[in-house]
């Protein structure tokens, strides 16, 4: 299963268990998929369904089962998945175009007919997609839900609009130059200056960088400095990812205490 | 590069950058080669506390106690700040038989000079009240001293660097070139050769790498140390200590019984407050090549070890922790040496736990066997040519 070895979901994934609406449905029309796949206890797609399409039961950590030929793509279940994993697709709309309706909870400007990039389920760019409904209903507790019109070979993927302005955002932020005082490492309280002096003194990776500073010794263990750290040694050196490395990944995750890794919890 | 030099060092750990140091205050032009960046393997990857009572007596103390009266004297030579602090250290027994065996191994110390207190319990919760009651006893040394040990490092390289000192970092030595007489001529790299009549092999773990370069078989054999960090927080101790049983876990010759986990893992409690505030808490000694995985199995025995001669740590949090391989040698004593079938080829490595320590003495020793001038101390147990014996 791609989940679990990328993050992402896949469409075979899906096919695989069995959980995806065969090809003939899609083209009689709008169905809804529930893309979801881990024992989540939870069952608003359940409960809202006005036409009983959906299928929890008793256990609430079980997967949710989509009648296809009761569910008619009204998407309230779409605005009621608190997980955003139920999409309405259609592939009936047209033998070159199809139809693909999804939650989009974040701040927008889009209007019908807009023409938008495409995302996938990893958030990648694919395609083109003209909107063709924006519905914000009060019965959908303010999840607004988009319908786009794409290529029918995309109706499988696409699943969201590509979020430009944000990857915008973070190359900014990356190709920003940190002001000599700006604190990098809170734990340990040092500053960018301080990293750019440890790189004059022949650091040239994020190890190099903590042995000289302590930058990433604290008490999150780089969690939060090591990006920035790394963004600083790529601006002054140019070195690549890869040669700046990261710390050594050691145990624990976080904090623990003695007694607990000593595992005296019993006694 | 392409360049002369009196002397060229290979590995840039503590070793190599003290004795890069000492011979550039002789007067050599000096260029150390790393295959890495300073201080990157076993001198970051290590406690650092330079001791009395871990050493046996003879020239194992002695070195000990040179190696703390040259750490006075750098404090005050070395801009850079490494962290030099001497408050003494505790070695603590857990057992009547080890407090037997401990007082007989102090009293031998206390007659060859060096200034150890034999404590009862009572006199052990007054030197650290968060101590467990339940202990028989223990030792506390005067002398005992500790530093930073990759800042000491950094420390000897700042000093000298541009001064008679070229530092070459994530250079690769790939072979020592050797004239038709077997004399040193030159130190290959993957960027170039160094001529040079004298090579230093300070590659601790990795020496026999550089031995074998030459024809010579340098038994060092790596030995893995886990340590742990806690999270900076009130000062739990005020000066290393360490259960007695380390002792026992570092020489083979002291017996007696031991904890069976913490045997199985050769596992003795140390603790050693450093600078950032936080306690650095070991150890285990284990053969495991090269891995520096630090098992959660052996934190564990760490952590509850810990846990039963300080139980005040139940309940702080510990952050991090990280395993170092160290230069193991049989016979428990370095090379610091010069290898006469090879002219001009020194070692000096295989400090296994000592290395920091001993690093002043052991650069000192060599700038002057180099420079050919009467060591400061007999240096015979530390030649190659044990041997050949």
């Amino acid at each position: 299963m791609k989940l679990k070895e990328t993050g992402v979901l896949t469409t075979a994934d899906l096919k695989e268990m069995g959980r995806y609406p065969s090809e003939e449905r899609m083209k009689k029309g709008p169905v809804a998929v529930a893309e979801c796949v881990q024992d989540i206890p939870c069952n608003p797609c359940e409960t809202s369904c006005p036409f009983k399409a959906i299928h929890v039961g008793e256990n609430i950590s079980n997967l949710p089962n989509v009648n296809v030929d009761v569910c008619n793509g009204c998407t309230t279940c779409v605005a009621a998945c608190s997980g955003l994993a139920i999409f309405v697709l259609d592939k009936s709309y047209s033998d070159s175009v199809g139809k693909v309706s999804f939650p989009y909870e974040y701040g927008h400007s889009f209007k019908v007919n807009d023409v938008v990039k495409a995302a996938d389920r990893s958030g990648k760019n694919v395609c083109d997609g003209k909107i063709l409904k924006i519905t914000n209903t009060q019965k959908a507790d303010k999840t607004t839900i988009i319908t786009l019109e794409v290529p029918i070979e995309w109706v499988d993927e696409v699943r969201s609009i590509y979020r430009d302005r944000q990857q915008q955002l973070v190359k900014e932020v990356l190709s920003e130059k940190l002001g000599d005082d700006v604190m990098v490492c809170r734990c340990e309280e040092i500053t960018a200056g301080e990293i750019r002096a440890a790189i004059r003194q022949g650091a040239t990776d994020i190890t190099g960088v903590k042995l000289r500073t302590r930058a990433g010794m604290g008490l999150c263990q780089g969690r939060t400095c090591e990006a920035l750290v790394n963004q600083i040694i790529r601006q002054e050196l140019g070195n690549s990812p890869e040669e700046i490395g990261f710390s050594t990944p050691r145990t624990p995750q976080r904090p623990v205490t003695f007694g607990t890794l000593g595992g005296d919890l019993d006694e | 590069m392409n360049k002369t030099y009196d002397v060229v060092i290979v590995g840039a750990g503590v070793i190599g950058t003290s004795c890069a140091y000492h011979l550039v205050k002789k007067g050599f032009q000096v260029a150390l080669v790393e295959k890495k960046d300073l201080a990157r393997e076993t001198s970051s990857h290590c406690d650092a506390v330079a001791l009395i009572p871990d050493k046996m007596p003879g020239i194992d103390a002695a070195m000990g106690y040179a190696s703390i009266q040259r750490f006075k004297e750098l404090e005050k030579e070395l801009d850079y700040d490494f962290e030099f602090h001497q408050n003494g250290s505790l070695h603590l027994c857990e057992t009547d038989q080890e407090m037997e065996i401990a007082t007989k191994y102090a009293n031998d110390l206390i007659a060859e000079g060096y200034a150890i207190d034999i404590l009862n319990p009572q006199e052990l919760l007054e030197k650290e009240p968060f101590l467990a009651t339940d202990l028989k006893g223990g030792l506390f040394s005067h002398e005992c001293c500790g530093v930073n040990p990759y800042k000491l490092c950094f420390a000897f390289v700042d000093a000298v660097e541009g001064k008679g000192l070229d530092v070459y970092t994530h250079t690769t030595v790939t072979d020592i070139k050797r004239d038709a007489e077997n004399n040193v001529v030159g130190v290959e790299t993957d960027k170039g050769i160094l001529k040079t009549n004298k090579v230093v092999n300070c590659c601790g773990v990795w020496a026999p790498e550089i031995g074998k370069m030459v024809g010579i078989d340098i038994p060092i054999k790596p030995r893995k140390g886990v340590i742990l960090i806690s999270g900076a927080g009130f000062p739990i101790c005020k000066q290393k200590i360490h259960e007695f049983g380390y002792m026992v876990s570092k020489f083979d010759d002291i017996q007696c019984e031991r904890d069976p986990e913490a045997e199985k893992y050769n596992v003795a409690f140390t603790i050693e407050p450093s600078a950032g505030n936080n306690v650095l808490i070991g150890s285990s000694r284990n053969f495991d090549g090269y891995d520096v995985d630090a098992e959660i199995d052996i934190i564990r025995v760490i952590a509850k070890r810990a846990v039963r001669f300080l139980p005040i740590l139940k309940d702080i949090n510990c952050i991090r922790s990280y395993a170092g391989v160290r230069p193991f040698i049989e016979e428990h004593l370095p090379l610091i040496t010069h290898v006469k079938e090879i002219p001009g080829y020194y070692i000096a490595a295989g400090h296994e736990g000592d290395g920091i320590s001993m690093s002043p003495l052991t650069g000192r020793l060599i700038s002057e066997m180099i420079a050919g001038e009467e060591p400061c101390m007999d240096v015979s147990p530390f030649s190659f040519s044990r041997y050949n014996k």
